[in-house]
């Protein structure tokens, strides 16, 4: 199959018939390119699954706020229309992920945790949707696992058996990648930039042309992720740190323990917030 | 509680959550301490994890850890930059109080 059809085959991914049922039914809530915040909040409270799953994402160190948000209505106001919409699509593919790979939902709630946290070092203005891209960047893991399950269970293994980095067993099965395949899919579901090119581009931080400081703390999320040891993405180890990041995010030694201590303790939290426990 | 593959399940792990089918029908009880067949059995079904009891897993050693830390690191710990990330890790596997 080349690139084109690859491409056409994934962004068709809502037709598939097992994809899961609250999925598809937010996909055809999210792709309106104009929706208002109330329209998801209705959307999210007709669903007693996905109204807990949200408020529990939004109490869950992913965010840090010190109280604890007890409605939907808060959680909405609290966390603007495009964080919302990620965190949505991120807990309606939760079940898909642990399908695609145990430990894919932890890898990626573990990188949505420390990219807030390193968002918040370097001051930037949005960390809770620098958190979301964390929390997405492997969204193409799920919608290759979904659309080609046979194919990319072949990946899985190989990359088990020949210890190598899942991204390259993806490229010798697919000639594309996770990160190819969750770029296509950001732009068909009408994600905003500040969402795509850290999806797309997480593995080539360098390319982010538009959001090159979001992207780098994604790309930095990703590999103290990994080497935390938390979570599973496909293999177990740590990629290299882009250079182009280290210099875009400048951080000096103490930043950086500041960093990984408090990651670290967060993901000792992290544990009650895995939503396995529904 | 936690989930674990079936992959990854050894006998003696008691279930924290019934093991049903598709259509909820129990297969293997809550508490059920697993044995080997309860496993063999498991693995030959369509279902990727069960609910066990206990938390995040044992309690590893600092050097279990350690060594951990070591293996996740073999692929780039010679490029640029990636052994300052390791020493922070480290610094805080030393500093836990295990």
């Amino acid at each position: 199959m080349d690139t084109r059809e690859m491409r056409t085959q994934i962004e068709n991914i809502d037709t598939l018939p097992t994809i899961p049922s609250i999925l598809r039914k937010l996909l055809a809530v999210i792709e309106k390119p104009k929706i208002s915040i109330n329209e998801i909040g209705s959307f999210i409270a007709n669903d007693p699954v996905l109204t807990s799953r949200v408020l529990k994402v939004v109490n869950s160190p992913i965010y840090g706020f010190p109280g604890r948000i007890s409605s939907l209505n808060q959680a909405l106001i609290l966390l603007g229309l495009n964080v919302v919409r990620g965190m949505l699509l991120g807990v309606s593919v939760f079940e898909a992920m642990q399908k695609t790979m145990v430990g894919l939902w932890e890898h990626s709630l573990g990188c949505a945790i420390a990219s807030r946290i390193i968002a918040k070092k370097k001051g930037l203005k949005e960390p809770e949707e620098i958190s979301i891209a964390g929390l997405l960047h492997d969204i193409g893991k799920v919608v290759m696992g979904l659309k080609f399950p046979e194919e990319y269970g072949i990946a899985i293994a190989d990359a088990q058996h020949r210890q190598i980095f899942m991204i390259d067993a993806e490229k010798k099965q697919f000639n594309i990648s996770h990160a190819d395949a969750g770029g296509w899919i950001s732009l068909k579901w009408n994600f905003p930039q500040n969402l795509v090119e850290p999806i797309e581009y997480h593995h080539k931080p360098h390319l982010s042309k538009t959001v090159p400081m979001q992207t780098a703390v994604v790309h930095f999320a990703d590999v103290l992720t990994r080497a935390a040891g938390f979570g599973f993405s496909g293999d177990n180890f740590v990629p290299a740190v882009h250079p182009f990041v280290w210099q875009q995010l400048d951080l000096s030694e103490g930043d950086l323990k500041e960093i990984v201590s408090e990651f670290e303790d967060s993901l000792g939290q992290a544990e009650d917030f895995l939503l396995s426990d529904e | 509680m936690k989930r674990v593959s079936v992959e990854l399940l050894k006998p003696g792990a008691k279930l924290a959550k019934p093991v049903v089918n598709d259509s909820g029908m129990i297969l293997i009880g809550e508490g059920t301490v697993l044995k080997d067949s309860h496993i063999d059995r498991l693995q030959s079904m369509s279902i990727s994890s069960v609910f066990i009891e206990g938390t995040a897993g044992p309690l590893k050693t600092r050097e279990e850890l350690l060594a951990e830390l070591d293996a996740r690191f073999q692929k780039t710990e010679g490029e640029p930059y990636m052994l300052i990330v390791k020493r922070m890790f480290k610094d805080y596997i030393d500093g836990m109080s295990i």
